[in-house]
């Protein structure tokens, strides 16, 4: 028998064995939790729909909501939405379908850890495994709306381009950057609770001042600020793909996928280090 | 018995008592732990006090290790961290092998899931593979009693239903290292049964037991080592008895202290005795007509007459009286010290006798055990198996644990309108 076989806890133990096996350890405890990780998503959804008529269609409620608003606005002449060449049910439906990943995927991440207080304080379990999960109903909710879009797209005959195909990899990068924020949050949250209630309401503020249910203004305020955001160009970029095959903001877009894996990376290094910390603060 | 298999050394662990600070410091914590500096967890901040310190304990494969002591003690920390929940401060935990908890079972069910889908649920967190929950679904489902109720939601369970879902999960998963935390006092008499039944079976195993309880008759049936907690410090490490005399006279002492009566002396450091300063020569059973007897009925008079020799003056001894039925669970204890009995000393030959009125167990065999301690808690005399009696319950059979001594009052209709009058 050697020290090998044994499982060593003490403090600033990552800090003994360096930072080289960070990685190795972060992968090999992924990959052994898959099965973890669906049961865990399993029970996210079954907990939300299940006792519910309409179940998982509430997840086009909100869009729809959302975009009836919108119309109305523009109806009624209130509001601007800007020069765009496709129907706007479609436009707009697609954006809040690629935004609801980052705004559902925050909000359920953020309170991965809280949510599963009793058990993690109880049993040993991985907590990454949790964080993972909780994107799930970003995820389920996405393949609902696009649902939605699709029989949009055939009501107005519209066309869109054959990009459509490559959906998968276009929210890879929105994706990556919601977990890796979602992982920093989580704990945050696991500490100080104000970080959910705040999130939820920045998730809302953050909307409406990015160009999602309307086109990005070319001068102004607003224009200078989408350039700087993040989410503008992984949200718009993944829809003018879809519907037009091409976008005006390719290098914003690697340039933001770029940002986003970095983060992902850096806060998934920053949970691996101090999540049982913060265990003991649930 | 071989290998070391759950190891701690110089373990300390600190809480916060002020929950906003315990905010503060747990981010300045992510912040160092994350930049790659020391969080320097062995120095207190303010209003952090030490839960635990300086822990150092062993135990082997195979063996059952109780942790004891008062609430508060820090028994249940020393699990966690055994668990990997928490990280210590300081000091050092190593364990091998797959750890398994029976800590408060049940608490990764989920409310709207079935039964069937929270044992999947429940096995994926507690680390068994898809496979493994599959190959042992079966048993899990039968060693639960749950039958129809499987494609039920938990929620309409009773409790009784709920924990043995979840202890049936948790004593399946194939520990290495096996921690128990207050949970066998679950489910019904039966149940609670089967539970050590099946944990027996774990330890024929070989596997490595870590139970903590305040009870002692667990304690007492169930380790072969035992560690004394008091306020976060080890107190003492040894065999089961010597720990739980003890932990009986801390808590006894502690008792007096808070009614304002006498206080003990200060832990009495007296001569020590040897086991040969006193010896039992002999224990009889004895009924009503002082005939010798080991087969009584329910609700009979018993007496236990214990005949010793004390070759060294024993001063303000107790006696100790324990009943434990076929399942070695104890069924009663009576202490002569806190009946309020005082013996002045033993000395030469002599006899002490134990007597009840009316018997109040029912069929079954049952073991008595004596113990005779000095005025530090100290045994001078431990006898597991002094006697034997089988009670027979006569026409009366049931599945009670206990007959109380009691009589009827039959009245007529007039004496209610007397009484009520």
């Amino acid at each position: 028998m050697t020290e090998a076989d044994f499982t060593i806890y003490e403090p600033d133990n990552s800090l003994k064995k360096g930072y080289a096996s960070l990685f190795g350890e972060i992968f090999s405890e992924i990959n052994k939790n898959r099965w973890l990780i669906y049961q865990l998503f399993k029970k996210d959804f079954v907990a939300l729909y299940k006792q519910s008529f309409i179940g998982f269609l509430w997840a086009i409620v909100l869009p729809l909501v959302s975009v009836g608003t919108f119309i109305v606005l523009k109806g009624a002449g209130v509001f601007n939405v800007g020069s765009i060449s496709v129907p706007y049910p479609v436009y707009a439906i697609l954006g809040m379908a690629i935004w609801g990943l980052f705004a559902t995927g925050i909000v359920a991440t953020s309170n991965a850890l809280v949510n599963a207080g009793p058990m993690i304080t109880k049993i040993n379990f991985s907590k990454k495994s949790l964080v993972i999960a909780s994107m799930g109903q970003g995820l389920l909710a996405f393949v609902v709306q696009l649902g939605l879009v699709f029989v949009l797209l055939l009501y107005y005959h519209t066309v869109p381009s054959v990009d459509i195909l490559l959906i998968p990899l276009l929210i890879v990068p929105v994706l990556v950057f919601t977990l890796g924020l979602g992982f920093l949050m989580s704990l945050l949250n696991g500490v100080v609770r104000d970080i959910a209630n705040m999130l939820a309401v920045v998730v809302t503020f953050l909307m409406f001042l990015t160009p999602i249910l309307y086109a990005k203004p070319s001068t102004g305020a607003l224009a200078t600020l989408s350039g700087y955001n993040i989410m503008y160009y992984l949200v718009a970029v993944p829809r003018d793909m879809i519907l037009y095959g091409t976008s005006d903001y390719l290098n914003g877009f690697f340039l933001s996928s770029v940002v986003a894996f970095i983060f992902f990376i850096l806060f998934l290094a920053v949970f691996h280090l101090t999540e049982t910390r913060v265990a003991e603060r649930i | 018995m071989g290998a070391v298999d759950v190891a701690l050394s110089h373990v300390s662990k600190k809480y916060c008592k002020s929950l906003r600070r315990s905010m503060r410091y747990g981010i300045r914590d992510i912040c160092r732990n994350t930049c790659g500096m020391s969080s320097h967890s062995d120095v207190l901040r303010k209003e952090e006090f030490w839960a635990l310190k300086d822990v150092s304990f062993e135990a082997k494969q195979g063996e059952a290790l109780g942790l004891i002591g008062a609430n508060g003690s820090g028994k249940s920390t020393v699990l966690k961290l055994i668990n990997g929940i928490f990280w210590p401060d300081t000091g050092k935990v190593a364990v091998r092998g797959k750890v398994g908890a029976l800590i408060e079972v049940g608490a990764g069910f989920h409310p709207m899931l079935t039964g069937r889908e929270n044992v999947y649920l429940n096995g994926a967190v507690l680390g068994m593979t898809r496979q493994e929950v599959k190959e042992k679904f079966d048993d899990i489902v039968e060693f639960a009693e749950i039958g129809d109720f499987l494609d039920t939601p938990v929620k309409y369970y009773s409790s009784g239903m709920f924990v043995k879902l979840g202890f049936a999960v948790a004593a399946h998963c194939d520990p290495d290292v096996l921690l128990v935390d207050e949970v066998l006092a679950v489910g019904d008499l039966a149940f609670r049964r089967k539970c050590y039944k099946r944990l027996k079976e774990l330890r024929d195993e070989n596997v490595t037991w870590i139970i903590v309880s305040h009870d002692v008759g667990t304690i007492q049936s169930n380790t072969d080592r035992v560690v004394l907690f008091d306020r976060g410090e080890m107190a003492y490490v040894g065999s089961p008895e010597d720990a739980i005399s003890k932990y009986l006279y801390s808590l006894s002492q502690k008792k007096i202290t808070a009614g304002g009566a006498v206080e003990h002396a200060a832990p009495p450091h007296g001569p020590a005795h040897q086991p040969e300063d006193f010896e039992v020569d002999r224990v009889v059973l004895l009924d009503k007509n002082l005939r010798e007897r080991d087969v009584f009925a329910t609700g009979e008079p018993l007496a236990m007459r214990i005949e010793f020799t004390a070759k060294q003056k024993i001063e303000d001894p107790m006696f100790v009286v324990s009943f434990f039925n076929g399942d070695n669970e104890l069924c009663s204890e009576s202490v002569s010290k806190f009946d309020g009995v005082r013996i002045d000393k033993l000395e030469g030959r002599g006899s002490v006798t134990f007597k009840t009125a009316s018997l109040p167990l029912y069929s079954g065999i049952y073991r008595l055990q004596l113990i005779v301690r000095d005025v530090s808690f100290v045994p001078v005399a431990l006898e597991p198996y002094a006697a034997f009696i089988k009670v027979q319950g006569g026409k009366h059979d049931t599945a009670a644990k206990f007959y109380m001594q009691h009589s009827w009052d039959v009245g007529l209709a007039e004496e209610i309108n007397r009484q009520a009058l």
